[in-house]
């Protein structure tokens, strides 16, 4: 096996919130952003064709949240078109419908400069980055993060998701029901807790830690098989301070996020046995409503379907297409330089990953989550180094350090 | 690769009274379901349709999460407690005839005082 692999004992997943790639990564030469901006134009509703620019603010902008709803982020794909060919031209169009400003739907096409992000854009160009990783559904976070968690939403499109159908069980009770296999989910605090769904939280409590805890275990080396990041959802007081949400919401603060993701890298490679042993990440669980050129592909049927009703645009949809585009980025000292993956990949991958390389063959699970590609090759003899990421013979030594 | 500097957040980032999000919304609607399955005294007495801003939405989340972790605790700890020693049967029918020794002498005292024969 490569020694990346071999050396492979923690995987670790950050998830953010409500961005898309190309307004993160869109300014980065030569990954799949806005390389033609002239190309990815959208027309405002007078008709006039407007194109995404380097303008994005860190805060404040995008009052109120864009739309991401179903029926708002299906226009947004399709761009309005009675014969329903995605062509990614309803951005401005459903920002538009939610203040009717023509001058302000401008702003959901724009971007941040490569050099306002020096967090995300470094890790993007220094380890791997997916320019091809969606959202699992073309809709709202909780249905999105049940896949990360589950590898489907059990037939919801919406934020109602309260309980979870069997037989399809989450990543974290695959694992904490296969011992020595360990897992945690752990939450910024717990003003903050959860967005997993609660059933978790209700009935497995033990699976949880804050993210106090992540970083004592960092440091102590006891960080089990798999963990699952989640930043702070808002901003509130505690024991230490004003706790600055850093989630990356709209309107909350973007240099708050890129604060966080430095801290879990650092919290990672601050112990030299876990940075060897770890792969780390880091992934956003939808778009937001904001812009993004590349149409989302379609995919292999869940086992489930939601109705027109509860889709809102008169159509039921059988979970065969992505969601938007979103940033993902994998980081581990074995990816060389500048790795580039364009293969597809969604949120159900999460799973899929970590099932398969900690457990093997492992069934029940769900038509998306069997169907999706793993971003790590399974442990065995026979891997394919064209798939392999983690590929280098020996460990980098220059991987960057955040201060 | 250098040293890169993580950008410093504004001071005025921070605010509290932040009206809630929908996705925060949500998330107190997902609580508020959790809440109503614990048992009243570990629940946090806050009415969630009032809750306006994100100060006042972690709060709310903090006591529910709180409440949680601590109800299972506390089961946990009622689990682990060792369960009271049960007598054995021999024992239990000892006890049993000391008993009925008692109550015939109980008996044999109240005859003897009401001077029935």
């Amino acid at each position: 096996m490569p020694p990346g692999l071999d050396a492979l004992k923690h995987i670790v997943v950050l998830m953010m919130e409500n961005r898309s790639f190309d307004h993160m990564l869109g300014s980065v030469p030569g990954i799949g952003g806005i390389d033609d901006a002239e190309a990815y134009s959208n027309a405002d509703t007078t008709g006039a064709l407007v194109q995404p620019q380097a303008l994005a603010e860190f805060q404040s902008q995008l009052q109120p949240d864009p739309d991401h709803h179903f029926p708002a982020v299906d226009l947004q794909i399709f761009g309005g078109d009675p014969n329903r060919r995605a062509n990614m031209q309803g951005f401005v169009k459903s920002y538009y419908n939610q203040q009717q400003n023509v001058a302000h739907s401008h702003e959901i096409l724009y971007y941040f400069k490569q050099s306002d992000l020096p967090v995300l854009t470094t890790l993007a160009t220094e380890f791997a980055v997916f320019n091809r990783w969606f959202a699992s559904i073309p809709g709202p976070t909780i249905c999105n993060r049940a896949f990360a968690h589950y590898g489907t939403s059990f037939g919801r499109v919406d934020m109602n998701l309260l309980y979870i159908n069997e037989p399809f069980k989450s990543i974290y009770d695959r694992l904490v029901g296969a011992p020595p296999h360990t897992s945690k989910l752990y939450y910024y605090d717990t003003a903050s807790s959860t967005m997993e769904i609660t059933n978790l939280l209700q009935h497995q409590p033990e699976v949880f830690g804050t993210f106090d805890q992540f970083q004592k275990d960092c440091e102590t080396g006891n960080l089990p098989d798999y963990s699952f990041v989640e930043p702070n959802y808002s901003d509130h007081d505690s024991d230490t301070g004003e706790e600055v949400a850093n989630d990356q919401h709209p309107d909350h603060n973007v240099q708050a996020g890129e604060a966080f993701i430095a801290l879990v890298y650092n919290a990672i490679k601050g112990n030299a046995a876990l940075w060897a042993s770890t792969a780390l990440l880091i992934v956003y669980d939808e778009h937001g409503g904001i812009f993004d050129h590349v149409i989302p592909p379609l995919c292999t049927p869940d086992q489930f379907t939601a109705t027109a009703n509860d889709t809102g645009t008169g159509q039921p949809f059988a979970f065969d297409r992505l969601g938007v585009r979103v940033p993902a980025i994998l980081v581990s000292p074995w990816i060389p330089k500048g790795t580039i993956v364009s293969r597809v990949f969604d949120h159900a991958s999460i799973p899929a990953t970590v099932t398969k390389f900690f457990l093997g063959d492992y069934s029940p699970r769900s038509p998306r989550e069997t169907s999706a590609d793993v971003f790590i090759e399974p442990q065995g003899p026979a891997v394919d180094p064209a798939r392999n990421l983690l590929s280098l013979d020996v460990m980098r030594t220059d991987c960057p350090d955040f201060e | 690769m250098g040293v890169i500097r993580v950008p410093k957040v504004p001071h005025d980032a921070y605010n509290p009274n932040r009206p809630v999000s929908a996705l925060l919304k949500i998330q107190i609607e997902h609580m508020h379901e959790a809440e109503k399955r614990l048992p009243t005294r570990y629940r946090s007495e806050i009415y969630p349709n009032a809750i306006k801003t994100e100060g006042e939405a972690a709060e709310y989340i903090r006591l529910v999460t709180e409440g949680i972790h601590e109800a299972h605790a506390d089961a946990a700890a009622r689990r682990a407690k060792p369960a009271k020693k049960r007598k054995g049967v021999i024992e239990i029918a000892a006890v049993t005839d000391e008993r009925a020794e008692r109550q015939t002498g109980r008996k044999a005292r109240k005859i003897k005082k009401g001077g029935k024969n």
